[in-house]
């Protein structure tokens, strides 16, 4: 799949001939505030099969950047050979994020606590943090300034914790371990708080006290997922429930629960599952989230993230174009 | 790009040793969202018109290089990528016949941050119908 640079510029081309990109590229300073970005995961059912991850990025393009570079989000297993990209795929990367004004904000990485087996030994603090450090140089490589970081989570069936996402027992040295490295590569550590974990919750009391303590602010944080303020059962949504694991039955957070957290919140994952054609999200209160983020000067990326009932069936992009016309009406750039 | 059902009908086909039909290929591409390290593929199950083929006759190919299903287990720094689908090698003397086949492939993976007793088992897949040309 390696191109060379001349057979990249030449289907680039092709691609970007119907792509409005008449805007300068411009070295103004970033626009303060909450942005609209995507997570490339929203289109992970049609990537490698209806479409290539540059048709990915010029869909974002379309999502209106006349005005700035739209946040990107991409995971792991989009990177050519990953964890080893050639020089050449680094380059073609950086070509295409140029072109279609991406800006690559978040780089979705994971610690594989179970690299070897279920149930443990899990992987020591020494290789969680190689695992770690790989994936920082990685994504520093593309241009990430941000990593959600999935840590390993340990409940198993008849721990007390089980079902609430409870990260591995080292997690604190994982990371303490590897803040330098993160301070160095000027990437953000930021575990994904997502349903069912409520925002009210100790393993966020846990979090806030260790970022306290230490000191971690900005090089380990939170990146909140909204699905944890799902209040409304999606009556078409995967399971009914937001992707991934469901919350608990009848359990949401409240969106003004994200206030005291924000000072600590670098990114957040948009996440739906709903879209009606009014091009509004009915069982997430966006508008008090929104609302929150712009009254307290909450500066950062908003990465759409879909995973609705028709996400395998070709129904992400359109999904995701509502999405940015919500969105857009919400901040104001509509 | 590859084909939407997960087990892929180009590159079905016998793989030949001195002329003599020693096993057949078939290409399976994962729909999990991200790549999958070696080590945490819990293995392929490969079902030709009813028979299953026991583990240690089947070898993955990933990223040009192959692997016995025992040795992945122990390679924690080489990802199975998304845009890859790997070609499951079976071992089986005389090969397949020319013609349709019914092939079902079932494989799963540990996911390091689901609770115990939930990581992935992608299951088995319903069989597809594959024709078989040389």
């Amino acid at each position: 799949m390696t191109m060379t640079r001349k057979e990249f510029l030449q289907t680039a081309a092709g691609a970007i001939a119907v792509s409005a990109i008449t805007r300068i590229a411009s070295a103004a300073a970033e626009k303060p505030g909450p942005k609209r970005g995507v997570s490339a995961y929203s289109y992970v059912s049609d990537l490698n099969v209806n479409c290539t991850l540059e048709d990915c990025f010029a869909e974002i393009n379309d999502l209106d950047t006349r005005n700035y570079d739209l946040g990107l989000e991409v995971l792991t297993g989009v990177v050519e050979d990953y964890p080893n990209p050639s020089d050449a795929w680094v380059k073609k990367w950086h070509d295409m994020c140029a072109k279609y004004h991406v800006k690559p904000v978040e780089f979705g990485h994971w610690i594989d606590s179970k690299l070897y087996n279920e149930t443990g030994p899990y992987l020591s603090t020494e290789e969680s943090y190689e695992q770690l450090v790989q994936d920082i140089k990685v994504g520093s490589k593309l241009g990430f300034t941000h990593g959600r970081t999935k840590l390993g989570v340990i409940d198993q069936p008849g721990m007390p914790e089980y079902d609430t996402l409870t990260p591995v027992r080292n997690w604190r040295e994982i990371i303490k371990k590897a803040l330098p490295v993160a301070e160095k590569y000027n990437f953000r550590m930021l575990p994904e708080i997502h349903a069912p974990t409520l925002l009210n919750s100790k393993i966020l009391e846990d979090y806030i006290d260790f970022i306290q303590k230490e000191k971690t602010t900005p090089w380990f944080g939170l990146n909140i997922d909204f699905g944890v303020f799902q209040n409304i059962t999606s009556a078409r949504g995967r399971d009914g429930q937001p992707g991934g694991m469901p919350m608990k039955e009848g359990t949401y957070s409240k969106p003004e629960e994200i206030i005291a957290l924000l000072p600590y919140v670098h990114c957040c994952h948009a996440k739906f599952n709903e879209i009606n054609d009014d091009c509004e999200c009915p069982n997430i209160p966006y508008a008090a989230v929104i609302d929150i983020l712009k009254k307290h000067n909450w500066n950062g990326y908003l990465l759409s993230e879909y995973e609705g009932a028709d996400k395998g069936s070709g129904g992400a992009f359109a999904a995701v174009r509502k999405q940015h016309v919500m969105l857009k009406r919400m901040l104001g750039e509509a | 790009m590859l084909e939407k059902e997960v087990v892929q009908q180009r590159g079905f086909h016998n793989v030949y040793k001195d002329g003599k039909a020693v096993g057949f290929q078939v290409r399976y591409r994962s729909t999990y969202y991200r790549g999958v390290w070696l080590s945490m593929s819990t293995g392929f199950d490969v079902t030709v018109d009813g028979e299953k083929f026991p583990r240690d006759q089947v070898t993955v190919t990933i990223g040009g290089k192959t692997y016995t299903q025992e040795e992945m287990k122990k390679i924690g720094n080489v990802q199975w990528p998304n845009y890859e689908a790997a070609i499951l090698t079976v071992t089986k003397p005389g090969g397949l016949k020319l013609g349709v086949h019914e092939v079902a492939i079932a494989w799963g993976h540990r996911t390091s941050y689901i609770p115990g007793g939930m990581s992935m088992g992608r299951g088995e897949t319903p069989a597809r119908k594959l024709v078989l040309v040389y």
